[in-house]
């Protein structure tokens, strides 16, 4: 068993912490939280499998995935700060 | 220069396992975003880190560097900003939900 397989064992281990928190995450910004940290799980499979298989194809879904989770990131906390704040005045 | 990647790559698993942790045991969003964040860009920097020490030991030319380059240097503009946002929305959250209760 190389290095390469722990690390991807490990690695899944830490993706349920991040599953848990996006399905029984209390508030909005929890779930969001746990998705940012499985992209961020995401990206270091990508590199892993660059490793193994020796392909620089891996490293180009990489650089999009951070790209994508970026954005996505961004767009999720914009939203909750549009709610609340909507929320918030709705209610004063 | 086996032993450098091999503890570069334990120690990011060590560090992802620590945000793992973190983001379970935290008690509210804004800590869980500050225990998330930063150790997940860490890790993912070391075994970006740890990729390149393999190419340069391994001489596998010089498209996995440009492209490692190309996604460390996206990985730490981008993560920071994606930090700062959430910990934005963690604060907006929770301070619209103490004005709705009072």
């Amino acid at each position: 068993m190389s290095l390469q397989m722990i690390i991807a064992v490990l690695l899944g281990i830490s993706s349920l912490a991040g599953i848990y928190r996006l399905v029984i995450g209390p508030s909005l910004t929890d779930r969001v939280i746990g998705l940012d940290l499985l992209f961020a799980i995401a990206i270091a499979y990508c590199l892993i499998a660059a490793w193994i298989s020796e392909r620089t194809v891996y490293l180009d879904v990489a650089i999009g995935i951070a790209l994508t989770g970026f954005v996505a990131t961004l767009a999720w906390s914009h939203f909750i700060q549009m709610q609340s704040r909507h929320q918030s005045g709705g209610s004063s | 220069m086996t032993i450098i990647i091999s503890i570069l790559l334990i120690v990011s698993v060590i560090v992802m396992l620590i945000a793992a942790t973190g983001i379970l045991r935290l008690p509210n969003a804004l800590t869980r975003q500050h225990a998330a964040t930063k150790a997940a860009t860490l890790s993912v920097s070391l075994i970006v880190f740890g990729l390149m020490f393999q190419v340069i030991h391994h001489d596998w030319g010089w498209e996995w560097l440009a492209r490692l380059g190309i996604l460390l240097l996206v990985l730490l503009i981008t993560l920071p900003l994606a930090a700062h946002a959430l910990g934005r929305s963690a604060v907006v959250e929770v301070t619209s939900k103490a004005h709705k209760s009072s």
